[in-house]
């Protein structure tokens, strides 16, 4: 017999099921307090026990495996009544007891604490370590004087806590509860939407008081693929700017006196169309350009791009892609024929080995961070590629610590020694891979001793994890990678030699292993697929292709030039030179974020015209000619695409204030006012354009098959479910490519005078620029960037952790407080850039990647002026 | 303290009995040896053959679990010598591991042999110092016997101190103590012979169980079986608390009636009300039901539980309501907080009995107490209720009638 008996209703059990996820399917009511579908059974509160016939007790349904032949029953007298008993027992016990720290803790900007409220089921701490991997709880004392105890010192700020809110999230009482629960009543409408902060894509749900337009407070969706229900601090939680007071709200245009006054929408559309038109005529189309916004919707930037394509005719259209991963985005389309991710999310969970490389996910990739951190805390094998001593390096097997801007030297030394083993994938090289015969004779010239010499690894060190990438019999390793290889004038190069490791080893196109590049902001992807590239259309066509022109031409009417336009560095240095004298900058605050600061300053100081559009008067709203308010992502609608190639629905929420607008409609009214006529009345429409403008990535993509989960692209018919390994049975390109490619020191390299490299980066607490995080909570977690110097420097250099202290490269000078950090290594330093006062981009320079034009931000070479 | 022996040949005092001076001679690990000469897989079956059983109490098949545990893949499996011996009055463990170390050392060593087990453990409670030391000066003299290292096979031992912790002595909740987790009870499935120690398949064996390795392997399972009873083979070590008049260790063969272990050890100082057997998870045996047969089926048919095989006399002149309250205060006391009703109905118990007693206080307790016992996770909050009702049921009378003063 295969069938068991719930309450006389037969089922037939699954492999390895228990009895209370047989009841569910069943819709059979167990109730439960401390079990959680999204947790491991815990067993401790009984409260799911059920009879079953012949056993001499009940069964707890949480934990007991059910099987053919079993007959039970859910809610018998005997049952009903040891539930009411052990209820009796849990009231009897918390009314008489006092707990030892008594008293509710009201210090962390987020989560409030309130121990008498605890009723010890370890939702918290089981949700702590088995979805976020912080172990923040713990447990004191024993029996029934057991108590949850926080950290070291019982306050959250004391404890290794990320504020993700997993705990408040799952806690049955007011025990743990974040504040926007605690402050607010019942929502009035969810909207489900996808997250706006990094690349990663949450899905998230937004509860709204719609009379007060207000978020009240944002959940994660339980059974979203990216995130299934978890999320960040600065996704769940920081979202008090939307009601910033200082959101522009108006548009502004600048008089002559340099003041900004309000304007209606119609003259400064008015304004912009007519100034970028004429400029457009009189100097010739390429001196506009636009910059599309990463932040904003597939939907908007492609609007802008089409814009300055098919109406000022120029292909100056470039985002802030070029500035993160461009570098990742042409290795890959070289190497493999997609410049995007070959794997996804879930190949996280299917891996048998993980590299990082140069990415710091536990802090500017949270959620990812996290199913990185529990499939290694599970057994697979870790090996970390960073000059810091990063969260993740006290998961790995091995910590490949290379000297800054090393990546290539250490990747053809793996490379040799993965090859001299024996241990690749010949079969996998021999039928898949081009170029094989040279790149071993390249690989024959690699001294391993230079490369030890140039990385500073260690030969062991180097073999070990070699062996460990190379052991997993047929399945692969799963290459993680970040800026640390893409920001580098050998950013090309890093990634095609990382992707050498990746044919070697025969991981590209199967699951569980691959390329996974992590994109930075919440829609780079989507604004690089949308053609905001200067050479490239929607969807990686060349505007040279014939094909791809023709098509356009049918769609838009009208066609830009051949010739490619200029990247983002290229139109800074031509405005500074005077050959740009009109910008379009959506959502991009490249005063704070761009290289070379006092250049970028210049450039744009330089302009006739600028337009900026964005949420806040950021530090390039200085210069503009013409600001535009922007809805938020909370407040406009459209999709975003994450790092792993899936297009999601955004929703709004609520409404944007004053007069700010949701940026794909601006674009469009300005190209209505320019003679185009856009008949887009929904965003949706625009995407069913992009469908038809390239068909070969999104012709099966439109707002109705983009319920739960989204597609994730290649998607080229309505027919198709999307793509979520790609190069699987062939690459896109036809054969992956191996690259010969030598390691060279950078121009910031072994610069005489200045000993330190200083890399540039993030931290959990802030996002980018900070024009977000900094107007929420998070600014009373961090309020500066802090320089992170090695301690034994420190010591020798004589500099006291909090020390202001003054650094120097070629290009700038600034002065930032002194962290000692031993995460850092000698002779390097690292600084975030999320505080504007900081000026942290007056220190990198113009060093590029010449290939992909991506400039270095993960190697400066500094000085301390002590 | 006395030792003696009641069986036909003795197992577990073999050594210790011929050992007059009281110090353990040093053997020759014969059964190690001829344990190597054969396969892993003619162990087990020998020692399933054998019909030897779990002596911690739980008299699970110790060649099943053995099996259970070969049969795994892995990379690595352990053996853990359990010598968390916490039931009141119990002390065979003890003495095994202070007196004859070195059966316990060969009986892993045959154990480890056979499950293909590089690593064993021993775990002793830190109530027993002695024999932490006296063990860990064993395993210096078996190492440099070359016993750890004998015809390609190598296995090495380590000692780990318990922390004072009865429900340490679970089998789950001692892998966890090892681990430096808190030593509270795991959920099974998975059960430790699939993963166990660091998630490794893992065997957990009493210590009296280990000492009657050696002599299976030496003299054969059937020369094993022919003592005993069809269902409980071998022999049973009993210990005997200071209420008997030769307190000390009896071993004696399945089958063997109570009686005759009671009188080998002179019977009691004073008339007794009942001897406690098996600790706090253990029974209540009055007088008249001593001719039950030491085995594991025939004291089960009659409701009692052999336990560890300690044997506490209670005197009828002792104050049975200060050991009701003892006995409630240790469950209270020794819960280790995993699951609710037993962490916290413990001590709801301890508070019926300590408040002013009333018409309903016994009916509350009875139902609390079982309560505990159907809605625990293990059994520590399954068995020692049922001993408490059992207790309950034969003295209540005494227990609950008011007296003056």
């Amino acid at each position: 017999m295969s069938e068991a008996f719930i309450n006389g209703r037969a089922i037939i059990p699954l492999e390895s099921e228990t009895i209370l996820e047989a009841a569910k399917r069943l819709s059979v009511e167990i109730p439960t307090i401390c079990h959680s579908d999204r947790l491991h059974a815990e067993g401790g509160c009984r409260i799911c026990l059920v009879e079953c016939e012949g056993e001499a007790h009940p069964m707890a349904a949480c934990h007991s495996e059910i099987r053919p032949g079993m007959i039970i029953h859910t809610n018998t007298e005997k049952i009903e009544t040891l539930r009411a008993q052990l209820h009796e027992l849990y009231d009897h016990h918390r009314e008489s007891s006092t707990p030892c720290s008594s008293a509710a803790q009201e210090t962390h900007p987020y989560l409030s604490l309130d121990l008498t409220a605890c009723i010890n089921c370890r939702l918290c701490l089981n949700a702590c370590e088995q979805i976020q991997g912080q172990f923040v709880f713990s447990i004191s004392g024993r029996g029934s004087a057991k108590t949850i105890s926080i950290g070291d010192m019982d306050t959250f700020a004391d404890s290794p806590c990320v504020a993700c809110g997993a705990c408040a999230d799952i806690c049955p009482t007011d025990a743990i509860i974040d504040r926007d629960t605690l402050n607010n009543g019942d929502h009035q409408k969810a909207v489900t939407s996808t997250c706006g902060y990094c690349g990663v894509g949450c899905q998230i749900e937004v509860e709204v008081d719609v009379d007060a337009n207000d978020v009240m407070s944002i959940k994660g969706v339980s059974d979203a693929a990216v995130n299934k229900g978890h999320l960040c601090a600065k996704g769940r939680f920081s979202h008090s700017y939307l009601k910033s007071g200082d959101r522009l709200t108006h548009p502004l245009i600048k008089s002559l006196d340099g003041s900004f006054k309000e304007a209606s929408w119609g003259e400064a559309l008015e304004l912009i169309t007519t100034t970028l038109g004429d400029t457009a005529k009189k100097y010739g189309p390429s001196s506009v350009g636009a910059f599309t916004s990463s932040r904003t919707t597939n939907e908007a930037c492609y609007l802008l791009q089409k814009y300055f394509r098919s109406i000022l005719l120029s292909n100056n259209v470039d985002c802030c892609a070029r500035v993160c991963h461009s570098s990742t985005a042409l290795a890959l389309q070289l190497v493999t024929g997609t410049g995007a991710a070959s794997s996804s999310y879930q190949d996280i969970e299917a891996s048998s080995c993980i590299l990082v490389a140069g990415a710091n996910p536990t802090e500017a990739h949270p959620i990812v961070g996290a199913r990185i951190k529990q499939q290694v805390l599970g057994g697979t094998p870790l090996i970390v590629v960073d000059p810091r001593k990063i969260e993740l390096t006290e998961y790995a097997d091995v910590h490949l610590q290379l000297t800054p801007g090393t990546n290539v030297a250490l990747f053809n030394g793996l490379a040799k020694i993965l090859y001299d083993r024996g241990d690749i994938d010949e079969p996998y090289l021999l039928e898949r891979i081009e170029n094989y015969e040279e790149f071993k004779v390249f690989i024959d010239t690699i001294s391993l001793a230079e490369i030890v010499e140039t990385t500073g690894v260690d030969l062991e060190s180097m073999h070990k994890a070699a062996s460990l990438i190379s052991s997993t019999e047929g399945v692969g390793t799963l290459f993680v990678h970040g800026l640390g290889l893409s920001e580098l004038e050998q950013g090309t190069a890093s990634v095609m030699t990382l992707c050498n490791l990746g044919m070697l080893t025969g991981s590209i196109g199967k699951p569980g292993s691959g390329m996974l590049p992590l994109r930075g902001q919440n829609n780079v992807q989507g604004s690089a697929d949308m053609g905001s590239m200067p050479d490239q259309f929607t969807g990686y066509q060349s505007v040279a292709d014939p094909s791809a022109r023709e098509r356009v031409q049918k769609i838009w009417g009208s066609l830009p030039p051949e010739e490619p336009g200029l990247t983002i560095p290229e139109m800074i240095d031509a405005a500074a030179d005077g050959s740009i004298r009109g910008l379009w900058i959506q959502g991009e605050d490249i005063a704070q974020s761009d290289p070379n600061e006092s250049h970028v300053r210049a450039a744009l100081e330089a302009l006739d015209f600028l337009v900026v559009q964005e949420i806040f008067f950021s530090e390039t709203c200085h210069f503009a000619n013409v600001i535009l308010p922007s809805a938020s992502y909370l407040e406009q609608e459209g999709t975003f695409t994450n790092g792993e190639r899936r297009i999601q629905h955004v929703q709004p929420a609520v409404t944007p204030p004053g007069e700010s607008l949701p940026d794909w409609l601006v674009v469009r009214d300005a190209a209505n006012l320019a003679g185009a006529e856009w008949r887009y009345q929904h965003p949706a429409e625009v995407m069913d354009e992009i469908a038809r403008i390239a068909p070969h990535l999104f012709g099966g993509v439109s707002y109705s098959r983009l319920k739960k989960d989204g597609l994730q692209w290649p998607c080229p018919s309505v027919n198709s479910p999307g793509t979520s390994t790609v190069h699987s049975s062939s690459f896109l390109r036809g054969k992956g490519s191996l690259t010969t490619i030598d390691y060279a020191p950078s121009s910031e390299h072994h610069v005489s005078g200045y000993p330190y490299l200083l890399i540039t980066g993030r931290i959990l607490h802030h996002y980018n620029v900070g024009t977000m995080t900094r107007r929420s909570g998070q600014s009373s977690l961090t309020s500066r960037d802090f320089l992170e110097i090695n301690p034994e420097d420190a010591k020798r250099e004589n500099i006291r952790d909090g020390d202001i202290i003054n650094i120097q490269s070629r290009w700038g000078q600034i002065a930032v407080p002194i962290k000692h950090s031993a995460r850092t290594a000698p002779n390097t330093l690292f600084l975030s850039f999320h505080f504007p006062e900081t000026h942290t981009n007056q220190l990198t320079g113009p060093a590029l990647d010449p290939m992909s034009k991506c400039p270095q931000y993960k190697a400066t070479a500094v000085k301390l002026l002590v | 303290m006395s030792i003696q022996c009641l069986a036909p040949t003795p197992v577990t005092t073999r050594r210790i009995l011929t050992d007059k001076a009281g110090k353990p001679a040093t053997p020759s690990y014969l059964g190690l040896h001829l344990a190597l000469q054969s396969s892993p897989q003619q162990i087990i079956e020998t020692i399933t053959a054998s019909g030897l059983r779990g002596r911690g109490g739980a008299a699970f098949p110790t060649g099943k679990k053995w099996q259970a545990c070969a049969g795994t893949t892995s990379d690595q499996r352990y053996i853990i010598a359990n010598g968390n011996e916490g039931d009141a009055g119990s002390y065979i463990d003890r003495v095994l591991l202070e007196r004859d170390p070195h059966s316990v050392i060969e009986g892993i060593l045959i154990g480890a042999y056979a499950i293909g087990a590089s690593k064993g453990v021993i775990y002793i409670r830190s109530e027993y110092p002695t024999a932490t030391s006296v063990m860990k000066t064993a395993i210096e003299a078996a190492r440099d016997a070359g016993h750890f290292n004998a015809n390609d096979f190598s296995c090495e031992i380590s000692v780990v101190q318990g922390a004072g912790s009865f429900v340490c002595g679970e089998e789950t909740a001692l892998i966890n103590a090892i681990e430096g987790l808190r030593g509270e009870v795991r959920l099974r499935p998975p059960y430790p012979t699939e993963s166990g120690l660091f998630g490794k398949p893992t065997a957990v064996d009493n210590i009296e169980t280990l000492c009657n390795i050696p002599f299976i392997i030496e003299h054969s399972a059937n020369q094993y079986k022919r003592m005993g009873t069809s269902t409980s083979a071998g022999t049973k070590t009993l210990c005997f608390n200071h209420g008997f008049v030769r307190p000390g260790i009896v071993e004696v063969e399945f089958g063997t009636p109570l009686q005759t272990a009671i009188d080998a050890a002179g019977g009691s100082k004073s008339p007794l009300a009942a001897i406690l057997l098996g600790g706090p998870m253990g029974c209540v045996i009055p007088p008249d039901q001593w001719d039950t047969p030491v085995c594991y089926e025939a004291m089960q048919a009659r409701g009692y539980d052999l336990g560890h095989g300690s044997i506490i006399a209670l005197p009828k002149s002792a104050d049975k309501a200060a050991l009701l309250r003892h006995w409630l205060s240790f469950m209270a006391d020794e819960s280790c907080g995993k699951c609710e009703p037993c962490s916290l109905g413990s001590k709801r118990s301890c508070q019926i009995i300590n408040e002013p007693w009333n018409a309903d206080s016994q009916k509350q307790l009875n139902d609390l107490l079982h309560l505990i016992g159907q809605t625990s996770l293990c059994a520590f909050g399954r068995e020692i209720p049922r001993a408490v009702s059992q207790y309950l049921d034969i003295f209540h009378d005494e227990i609950f009638t008011p007296k003056s003063s």
